[in-house]
């Protein structure tokens, strides 16, 4: 059975690497845009 | 049939008309780069990291990921996020196959011209039977998708609702090409990845991870069994189903197509990272219906049902709904334009100019364009009036997809091959496949499928190759 440390570790990586992932397409945006390389 | 939420009818023709009408001035004023096919197909072919990433991630989370990940969590527990977030490994995948397609394909448009490069007329005309199948009935499921979404969430009679979301994403399409759907791609990501985090952070405030773990060992254990055959083998099959899928689809080829080479391979593998956590955030919803007492009516609903009694309960009761609303229609849409562009593209490229050999001079090209776009769109919109049970139709073809995987690698990669051979295996793949699916297990059909097409792939290497067919220099 999984255990509930291993469920905690999994929903809290899940939802943190989600908004991470947020954080980073407007990074990269930001940095497409000033170095003028979105399309 | 409707949810609780209290999201009025006004409401959500509000919310779905601001945001399409939204959609629509962003693609008409992206849309002015567009002047020649190149840029309304490819987005002038210098698309960087930031966008393609964005565009192939919110292009593979589509209604299916926000809704169906949480039934399969809901259904099968821990293992049923895991392997739903296997699917992410297809975009992975693809990372390598991007860079070696940009390279052997520098003019290429479509994943048509693949086909009728390495494997002749006959390999090209099977790969299009497979991918026209498969892009309508996924576009079908997603306008059915939609038009049950408005139905649910604010009493939208079915017809309006589908009608009112297909009107919206091929407005913006034919307006903008590639170049609007890859930038309304950009903003729904980001609306989706938010939207999610939101609404799992209100989740677990208002019950905490030990609290679900407790009561899915009382009164679930099987959802937290290590070993679960159904959900173990649902892994193999969703993964083998999301290789075949983006392998093959005009989609993801039409943005390898756009990227900057260089930008490509790259792009495809933060989308896959970026896409892996999503089915567990939002598997993890449903995972709380229990402990918070909600009682699930529709399974197939728990994701959004659950969101809306957490959100309730946090005194978001009035926004509850408008946020469902527009993370599940940025779900939709991110996929909705992007197949409407990718298969107007197969039709333009490799019917119009393919079959019928007609030629496209730049003046003809935006009617035809359109024309394609509209044929797409009206035929998705008349299979998903009918009422015809598509999902069926779209799970059966991972047979067909799966089919495709060995023959697409082998084809970029190596220079000699029996093309007579590899064609015979894509077709035995489909055949014995979707017999698999239907008269032994769904989760064997897209399995059987790849292993036949793989033999029969292995084999063309040995067996009289003859050189494949490059670019002329």
């Amino acid at each position: 059975m999984f255990s509930e440390a291993f469920l905690q570790f999994l929903v809290l990586l899940g939802l943190i690497w989600t908004g991470l992932g947020a954080l980073t397409l407007i990074i990269l945006l930001i940095r497409d845009w000033k170095r003028g390389e979105l399309w | 049939m409707t949810l609780a939420v209290s999201l009025t009818t006004g409401n959500a023709w509000s919310i779905v008309i601001g945001l399409g009408v939204l959609w629509v001035l962003l693609g008409v004023w992206w849309g002015r780069k567009a002047r020649t096919s190149e840029g309304f197909m490819l987005a002038g072919r210098n698309v960087g990291i930031s966008l393609g990433a964005a565009t192939a991630m919110a292009t593979w989370v589509t209604s299916n990921t926000t809704m169906v990940a949480p039934l399969l969590a809901y259904e099968k527990g821990v293992w049923g996020m895991l392997a739903y977030a296997s699917a992410s490994f297809g975009l992975l995948l693809f990372a390598p196959l991007a860079f070696r397609i940009r390279r052997l394909l520098p003019e290429g448009v479509t994943a048509g011209d693949f086909f009728r490069m390495r494997y002749g007329r006959i390999g090209w005309g099977v790969f299009l039977v497979i991918t026209l199948v498969y892009s309508i009935t996924w576009l079908v499921t997603m306008a059915i998708a939609g038009g049950k979404l408005l139905e649910a969430l604010g009493d939208i009679p079915y017809a309006q609702g589908m009608t009112l979301i297909l009107v919206v994403c091929v407005l913006y399409t034919l307006f903008g090409g590639l170049y609007a759907v890859i930038g309304t791609d950009f903003i729904q990501s980001l609306i989706i990845l938010i939207g999610i985090v939101f609404i799992g952070a209100i989740v677990i405030n208002d019950v905490d991870v030990p609290k679900v773990h407790e009561h899915l060992s009382r009164e679930q254990p099987a959802l937290l069994d290590v070993l679960m055959p159904a959900a173990l083998l649902a892994i193999f099959n969703n993964m083998l189903f999301g290789f075949g899928e983006v392998m093959h689809n005009n989609v993801w080829w039409s943005r390898a197509f756009a990227m900057r080479e260089k930008v490509a391979p790259k792009a495809f593998f933060l989308s896959g990272i970026l896409w892996f956590p999503i089915p567990i955030a939002a598997g993890f919803i449903a995972l709380a219906a229990g402990p918070l007492g909600v009682n699930v009516t529709d399974p197939s609903k728990v994701g959004p049902e659950v969101a809306e009694h957490a959100l309730g309960l946090a005194g978001l009761g009035t926004f509850a709904g408008v946020i469902i609303l527009i993370v599940l229609f940025c779900s939709m849409a991110s996929s909705i334009d992007s197949l409407l562009a990718a298969t107007s593209d197969l039709l333009v490229r490799d019917i119009y100019e393919g079959l019928f050999r007609q030629e496209l001079d730049p003046r003809k090209f935006r009617p035809v364009a359109a024309t394609s776009i509209i044929v797409v769109s009206l035929t998705a919109w008349a299979l998903a009036l009918s009422g015809w049970n598509v999902d069926q139709v779209l799970f059966s073809a991972g047979a067909l997809v799966a089919s495709l995987i060995w023959p697409i690698i082998a084809g970029l990669f190596w220079k000699r091959l029996n093309r007579a051979l590899v064609i015979t295996g894509i077709v035995s793949g489909c055949v014995v496949g979707l017999i698999f699916y239907f008269k032994v297990q769904t989760y064997t059909g897209a399995l059987v499928g790849a292993a036949i097409s793989m033999m029969f792939t292995l084999a063309a290497r040995w067996i009289r190759p003859s050189e494949l067919e490059t670019p002329a220099a």
